[in-house]
């Protein structure tokens, strides 16, 4: 058995006192592989990530029988202990990097920022280190785009930026949530490629989140699709052919495909009983 | 249908000037479904604001049905050729109910049988007539898109113009919206330009397509070449590559992996 990185059992997230459970029951752990999670808008698959770095918005209440990341049991750590661990020892990337850089602060400083935090390292170390990271990150003149800000450099390039803040501290899981849905198909494809690259190298445990499943079984190794904040099935990535969840199916069969058209798309019929039926444990 | 000469569309002026679209020509004849595929910033966006009349200021020619168009449109035109917007969030009014939101068009077009053509809209897009008195909060992002084609389909148009009509949808709504758009053009004999940076819904929806970048056409196709891979310039390639390598891939892609 492998090294668990992360151990998450019967988690739910609920709003108003626990009537609206977005996330219902979700069970995963984490090695040092990379897992996807899949689902539609409201699936409960981007509140599953934020809840491992408690980070909910108000209002939402988090329970579960275990959070458990290495030693530290994330329910019961205190604010100061959390602030260690996010971007230090967990860290998350998320979709747009025009709302998740600071506009007014040069993207180097930003990345130097994050390793001086968290590594206790002097101003100048970090600065170096932010250089080399850009490089890392494949930015062809990496001094001149330090010197940047965030709305002289493009959406790829943002995101690279956003890649190498996230990755500059070392952490040991790395939570992408949507992290290429606003880029170009090309730029798209160039990141993940990237990002493939640095995690297999630095050997993490990545939490992939995507509404695309084509898109997560090329990228990850095992991937879980939720529906109405439950886990409906979980498999390895290369047997999603094999998927039996009639969910699965559907979304693969919704997708248009480029090298073979089908006269008319297959639409997915939602059965009721999906939402009542005990979600799946992810082993 | 539409054919479109030469059009030329610049943003500012002077040295700083940025040509958004750089000499496009198109044909898209009557009943045909064109494409029109690129990435942010290719002008594809622009090709059909110009079309729609949103865009008064370019060069070159906008013919329809044979007849050149003055820069500033004509009801007439709005009546024949309408427009259907990427994100239904944004082009609904949040504060009136689905019936003013349909009403809008017949009272600008001074049409009579408001109340026939709303209701044969709503049936038209599959919806219910009680969604004739809900307000946009109160619909799914696959609802709303529904109401912006029915806002559309009272004028009983010719010509939509399509803009990423489903990339702020779920996939599987997104089928049903497609599939919706499919069944329209085939009862109603519509025209329609569809612009998307996903090749697989070009595919899917499109007879015909154009590859832009920076500003030009780099390549215009049959479907079938799509389908068959059979593509000539390095843009088109490496697009399809990429959408390739991301989506259901080819049998070639899928050996190597």
């Amino acid at each position: 058995m492998q090294e668990k990185l992360l151990e998450v059992e019967d988690l739910t997230v609920s709003f108003g006192r626990g009537k609206f459970r977005v996330v219902d029951g979700v069970s995963f752990t984490l090695g040092r592989e990379k897992l996807g999670i899949v689902g539609e808008s409201g699936s409960g698959k981007s509140m599953t990530g934020k809840a491992v770095l408690r980070l909910l918005p108000g209002g939402a209440t988090l329970e579960a029988k275990r959070l458990q990341h290495q030693e530290v049991d994330l329910l019961t750590a205190d604010e100061r202990q959390m602030r260690d661990i996010r971007g230090r020892r967990i860290s998350m990337i998320l979709q747009d990097p025009k709302y998740s850089l600071n506009p007014v602060v040069r993207v180097g400083e930003q990345i130097a920022e994050a390793c001086r935090l968290h590594q206790h390292v002097s101003g100048q170390e970090a600065a170096e280190r932010a250089v080399e990271m850009l490089a890392a990150v494949q930015i062809r003149e990496p001094k001149r785009v330090f010197d940047l800000y965030p709305h002289e450099i493009s959406g790829g390039m943002g995101q690279r930026v956003m890649i190498a803040m996230m990755l500059v501290t070392e952490p040991s899981i790395l939570i992408a949530d949507e992290p290429t849905s606003a880029l170009d198909v090309t730029v798209r494809y160039e990141i993940l490629q990237l990002l493939d690259g640095l995690v297999s190298r630095s050997n993490l445990g990545v939490v992939f989140i995507s509404h695309d499943l084509n898109l997560v079984r090329r990228f990850c190794d095992r991937v879980i699709i939720m529906y109405a904040g439950r886990i409906v099935e979980a498999l390895a990535a290369d047997r999603l052919e094999d998927a039996e969840h009639p969910y699965t199916r559907g979304l693969l069969a919704a997708v248009p495909r480029i090298h073979a058209p089908r006269r008319r798309l297959q639409v997915l019929t939602r059965d009721p009983l999906w939402m009542e039926a005990p979600g799946v444990r992810a082993p | 249908m539409i054919s479109l000469n030469n059009l030329v569309v610049e943003f500012g002026a002077g040295a700083g000037a940025v040509r958004a679209v750089d000499g496009v020509s198109l044909e898209v004849a009557s009943g045909e479904v064109y494409g029109l595929v690129g990435e942010s910033g290719c002008g594809k966006s622009t090709v059909l604001r110009v079309l729609a009349g949103l865009n008064a200021s370019y060069r070159g020619e906008v013919r329809l049905g044979g007849q050149a168009l003055p820069q500033k449109r004509d009801k007439t035109f709005h009546k024949q050729v309408q427009m259907v917007f990427q994100d239904p969030y944004g082009s609904l009014h949040p504060r009136q109910s689905v019936n003013t939101q349909l009403m809008e068009p017949i009272l600008i077009h001074q049409l009579d049988n408001a109340h026939t053509r709303i209701t044969g809209a709503l049936e038209s897009v599959g919806l219910s007539q009680d969604f004739r008195f809900r307000y946009p909060h109160e619909l799914s992002g696959g609802q709303r898109q529904r109401i912006a084609i029915a806002r559309v389909l009272v004028l009983e148009p010719e010509v939509l113009l399509l803009d990423e009509p489903t990339s702020a949808l779920d996939v599987s709504v997104q089928a049903e919206v497609l599939n919706l758009l499919a069944d329209l053009r085939e009862a109603r004999g519509l025209t329609y330009l569809l612009v998307s940076h996903d090749l697989g819904v070009v595919a899917h929806m499109c007879e015909r397509l154009a590859v832009m970048e920076r500003g030009r056409i780099v390549e215009e196709m049959s479907r079938d070449r799509l389908v068959q891979a059979d593509v000539q310039h390095p843009y088109t390639k490496r697009l399809l590559e990429a959408s390739d390598a991301l989506g259901e891939g080819r049998a070639v892609v899928e050996a190597g992996r």
